[in-house]
């Protein structure tokens, strides 16, 4: 990454923010204007009773949706990425191909077999929500550190070591930093699965973005599916997009 | 190890269910067998004891413990419902409890690193796995294992789990080979007109990002509209709810991976292969299908693989819409609290992803195999 492509400290640099800035007002407006479109979704879909979804206020359900992947965000990324340091430690290294494997055949099983799988365990509600975007979230966060702490080169390690470096110093400075892109990466997959989740999470009682969707599905209420679906689409389009700028470009 | 030990001595493994709706009454293993339950503790404790100064010889003594507790795992089963279940009462059934699923899981991890620590040959392991996945299969189809809750379940609808299973795959199949057609041409014209990238690339992964429930929702409105105003569409099936809005949003899901992996593929392929083929007086479509396609294959494989895996996670999804297949089970499942109804259709669901990996994986090792042999 070049000098001139770091955020500056004295600017803020509004023009490469710009995207996520327009995504972010995008989501706001809709917020504040979909209870106001009564007409429209009425036009839309002609045989629906009540054109607009007001179970709950849309407010609410973003706020719960985001709040249930944050926290699920968090404890996977910490869990995830203190897993991968450890594994790589010498005193952990025992540890590292069952991780690693463990991590990428877990990868396998899709989302809603493990969201659903968390019910018999711990009934319905938010909770389950958590524990399967946790579970499922920290996949791609392990293996994309253990990639990045691999790839890092041993003679560089070798040189950090031999300027009297300490192992932590070598982890903190030098390791964690070229590994961080791909561990952001692996980052990003995880949220963006995770909102994916969280919304077929209203189906095992979350409250979350989904449930317009769910609403309508089961009443046949075509103003409430699409309610919810713009509101999830724009939700995790903004948010990617914050990632897309942390990350570098791929081109 | 100490967590199968653990499971084994303290949680429930399985329970006595009077009926589909009353939670069943917990046996730990002590409950079950009495004494004699120690005999069974001594099979983690001695894998545990075999990898604690690992040899290759030991770890051969471990793998063959695990297979063994792999293998006798649902004959215990039918053990359990053949002496604590009341043939005479219909609805009783034996549940499974979380010490089985700690026990099978802390065994499958045990599996997973002999794996990684064994240099066996690769063929062995497919045995196997074979014969874990045979003893399974003998022990269903026998019916030693009819008592089970979950086969309870799939014996009340044998017939609408054959279709759900057929359909899942069918839907599958169908996204696959539709993007894998489509990603092709889209790898082939990214290749052709360099400016199309970035464009191609912005959109699928604009696609990709969308959440799964989002994207059926979004389709379920336009598609209805659109059967509504022509009699033509849906004469041939395209209605808002169903397997059209499925099939799309599983084909807009699948392009990335699949186009992505096939341009990576197409483009890696060595420069002075081709080169030399050209040399030889190869046509540009001679280079092409006889050069870089084969190449190129283990990578596309590899796209397919990942496409596939992805789609048979969102197939599930699609249930919720109305598109049939093994997640209508879960979702029926979950709205009647109905946990071995969800195991019926999760389970497979796990299965089925896990299986086309490791088929897909092992095709595309045996293909990179071939080309280095060459």
């Amino acid at each position: 990454m070049s000098a001139e492509t770091l955020p500056g400290v004295s600017e803020f640099p509004w023009r490469r923010w710009a995207a996520p800035f327009a995504w972010f007002s995008a989501l706001a407006g809709l917020l504040i204007v979909m209870p106001h479109l009564g007409p429209l979704f009425a036009a839309i879909d002609p045989e629906a009773r009540e054109p607009i979804y007001r179970r709950d206020a849309f407010v609410d359900l973003l706020t719960n949706h985001l709040l249930l992947v944050a926290v699920a965000s968090t404890i996977a990324i910490v869990c995830g990425v203190s897993a991968a340091i450890m594994v790589t430690r010498p005193w952990g290294r025992d540890f590292l191909p069952l991780v690693s494997q463990l991590a990428s055949i877990g990868q396998t099983f899709p989302p809603v077999a493990v969201l659903a799988l968390a019910v018999p365990w711990l009934g319905f509600g938010g909770l389950p929500t958590v524990v399967a975007l946790v579970l499922y979230g920290l996949l791609p966060i392990v293996r994309n550190t253990l990639v990045g702490i691999g790839e890092v080169d041993p003679a560089t390690r070798e040189a950090a070591r031999g300027m009297g470096m300490s192992p932590s110093q070598v982890l903190f400075q030098l390791e964690l930093p070229l590994a961080a892109p791909i561990i952001l990466a692996g980052i990003r997959t995880s949220v963006t699965v995770g909102i994916a989740t969280a919304a077929i999470g209203s189906t095992i009682g979350a409250k979350t973005l989904g449930d317009p969707i769910i609403a309508g599905i089961i009443n046949g209420n075509t103003a409430y599916i699409l309610q919810g679906a713009i509101l999830i689409g724009v939700l995790a389009l903004s948010i990617d997009s914050v990632f897309a700028r942390l990350l570098p470009s791929r081109h | 190890m100490p967590a199968a030990l653990v499971a084994l001595l303290l949680l429930d493994l399985a329970s006595v269910q009077p009926n589909r709706i009353v939670p069943g009454q917990g046996m730990s293993l002590w409950a079950i067998m009495g004494p004699a339950s120690l005999l069974l503790v001594l099979l983690p404790l001695g894998v545990g004891g075999l990898a604690w100064r690992a040899s290759s010889e030991r770890l051969l003594w471990a793998l063959g413990l695990t297979l063994l507790a792999m293998l006798g795992m649902p004959w215990a089963l039918a053990g359990f419902c053949h002496v604590f279940i009341d043939p005479d009462a219909p609805y009783a059934r034996a549940g499974l409890a979380a010490g089985f699923w700690v026990v099978l899981f802390v065994f499958m991890l045990a599996l997973i690193e002999l794996k990684g620590r064994l240099r066996l040959p690769p063929g062995s392991w497919w045995v196997l796995g074979g014969l874990m996945l045979g003893s399974w299969a003998l022990a269903l189809a026998s019916g030693v294992l009819d008592k089970l809750s979950l086969m309870q379940e799939y014996l009340g609808r044998s017939d609408k789990f054959i279709d759900a299973l057929a359909y899942h795959s069918l839907l599958v199949a169908s996204a696959v080979g539709v993007s894998l057609m489509l990603g092709f041409c889209l790898a082939l014209a990214m290749r052709r007109w360099s400016r199309l990238e970035r464009g191609i690339n912005g959109v699928l992964s604009l696609i990709q990002t969308i959440p799964s429930l989002a994207l059926f929702g979004l389709l379920l409105a336009p598609l209805a509209w659109l059967a509504d105003r022509f009699d033509w569409l849906a004469a041939i099936g395209v209605q808002g709810i169903g397997a059209a809005p499925a099939l799309i949003a599983l084909v807009g899901y699948s392009l990335l991976p699949m186009t992505r992996n096939t341009f990576v593929a197409l483009a890696d392929v060595d420069p002075g292969v081709i080169e030399s083929a050209r040399g030889m007086g190869m046509s540009p479509r001679q280079v092409f299908l006889q050069v870089r396609l084969p190449l190129a294959l283990p990578v596309l494989i590899e796209g397919v693989r990942i496409t596939s895996v992805q789609a048979i996670g969102l197939a599930a999804v699609a249930a919720l819409i109305g598109a049939g297949g093994l997640g209508t089970f879960v979702f029926q499942g979950l709205g009647q609290a109905a946990m071995d109804l969800v195991l019926l259709g999760a389970l497979p669901i796990i299965v089925m992803a896990v299986v086309v990996d490791g088929l897909l994986t092992a095709l595309a090792g045996a293909l990179r195999q071939g080309a280095r042999d060459d």
